[in-house]
């Protein structure tokens, strides 16, 4: 099974019938002339890049920008419509009193597979215990996070918050917590490998694509940056793929990521087994009583 | 006078994809009242063509190969770098390039109320870029009643 694990489906047509709502998502985000996507044309895409599950992240933005961007309602509706599709994450704002319950709510009642965090754009560090409740309760629910890790193109952010090395202290103390750095940390790409080899609960994700086309950037990162032996040998079981749709496109990022040479099982891992492993298996567990 | 201008869009489902259209333009022809004229079929995109040629699928094959061996993927195109104004890479000078060998629109001309073609001729949406959403405008424009016959 192949896993796009890093998707913003912020202009997916089901949940983008007010044009204000898709207005305020364009300049947030800034994602522009794109359109919004029927879930028919988002399957069509998925077939042409091989991919048979999504995993959809939301944003909330709210001390930052007033707005939710995308909602963890919004979310399970969306899986909800292709449950067979579409894997749903939650967000929430850390500083919002009520993160913590609506988080809880999103785990037992909506059924949210992870939570999503943007370090840059929400300004906290990932040690900062303000956080502290969020991350007991993802490990109470044994659900993964994706972090936003390195450099985002969204306005209004900085990198400093999501550099890879924020994150060491919070892969050391909850070893029981599995946390993704998404973007490969960039432009920190070594500093991310490091975090990788020490500590077996860090993954990151494939979705990069700032310099040049899908296969010249790869070629450059996994050969230049790190030695494709690194991903190939030691690192095979944290790296999956991720697209950051609709900000990259994913079928030419598949095709440069299958073409790079590895072997044949490393691919799988990546393309999806390594997925399935930080997602917790088939479901995540349900909390014990 | 009569012009009369529509737009159809169609969900395409292939990166690269030959679409046959001609049956969409004759029904805008017909619609439109047109005796005696010319249609025009213009696509909307930068990376899409129209063009007309035999419907075979071995023709289709032909085509999608020969534009590949004209545009490879594989090529250090300069079109692909970060587009600020969209806020994404941009990954498809292949569609692009691809456009611009195929032309974006055809014209026909319209006589007895139906268009002009040979017994070969269809009008095909080239999809360059996809699956995409994508939107073809047809402009019908000419005179009511009789005009030339069609030999």
């Amino acid at each position: 099974m192949f896993i796009d694990i890093h998707v913003h489906p912020a202009f997916f047509e089901p949940i983008n019938q007010d044009p204000a709502r898709e207005q305020m998502r364009h300049d947030i985000l800034n994602i522009h002339k794109n359109g919004t996507a029927p879930l028919e044309h988002v399957f069509n895409q998925m077939r042409c890049a091989r991919l048979d599950r999504l995993c959809l992240l939301p944003a909330d933005y709210t001390t930052q920008t007033g707005h939710v961007v995308v909602t963890n309602e919004e979310i399970h509706r969306l899986v909800n419509l292709a449950p067979d599709k579409f894997i749903g994450f939650a967000a929430v704002d850390p500083f919002s009193a009520q993160a913590l319950e609506k988080l809880e709510y999103a785990f037992s009642e909506l059924k949210l597979r992870g939570l999503a965090l943007h370090p840059s754009r929400q300004r906290f560090y990932p040690g900062d215990k303000l956080l502290s409740p969020l991350y007991d309760l993802c490990e109470k629910y044994d659900r993964p996070i994706i972090f936003h890790s390195g450099l985002s193109w969204e306005p209004d952010t900085l990198s400093k918050y999501a550099r890879p090395i924020e994150f060491e202290e919070l892969a050391y103390r909850r070893p029981k917590l599995r946390i993704c750095l998404a973007h490969f940390g960039w432009p920190w790409v070594q500093e991310t490998a490091m975090l990788l080899v020490k500590y077996p609960n860090v993954y990151t994700d494939t979705s990069l694509l700032h310099f040049d086309s899908a296969y010249e950037f790869y070629t450059h990162l996994f050969t230049s940056e790190i030695p494709l032996t690194w991903l190939d040998r030691s690192l095979r079981h944290q790296v999956m793929f991720g697209s950051n749709n609709p900000r990259f496109e994913q079928i030419r990022m598949v095709d440069a990521i299958s073409r790079l040479g590895l072997r044949d099982s490393t691919l799988e891992l990546i393309l999806g087994g390594n997925a399935m492993e930080f997602l917790g298996g088939a479901g995540g567990k349900e909390p014990e009583q | 006078m009569i012009i009369k201008t529509t737009w159809f869009t169609v969900l395409t489902t292939e990166y690269n994809q030959f679409l046959p259209i001609t049956d969409r333009i004759e029904r805008a022809v017909a619609e439109s009242g047109v005796q005696n004229g010319i249609v025009t079929v213009i696509s909307k995109h930068t990376t899409t063509g129209i063009t007309v040629n035999e419907s075979l699928e071995c023709l289709e094959n032909d085509m999608e190969q020969f534009l590949t061996r004209l545009v490879p993927e594989d090529w250090p195109y300069t079109h692909a770098r970060m587009l600020k104004d969209y806020g994404s890479t941009a990954g498809n000078p292949t569609g692009h390039l691809k456009s611009l060998l195929t032309g974006n629109h055809c014209h026909f001309v319209i006589s007895e109320g139906k268009i002009v073609r040979g017994s070969a001729q269809d009008i095909y949406f080239c999809e360059f870029d996809g699956p995409a959403q994508r939107t073809i405008c047809i402009q019908v424009f000419g005179e009511e009643g009789n005009g030339c016959k069609q030999k």
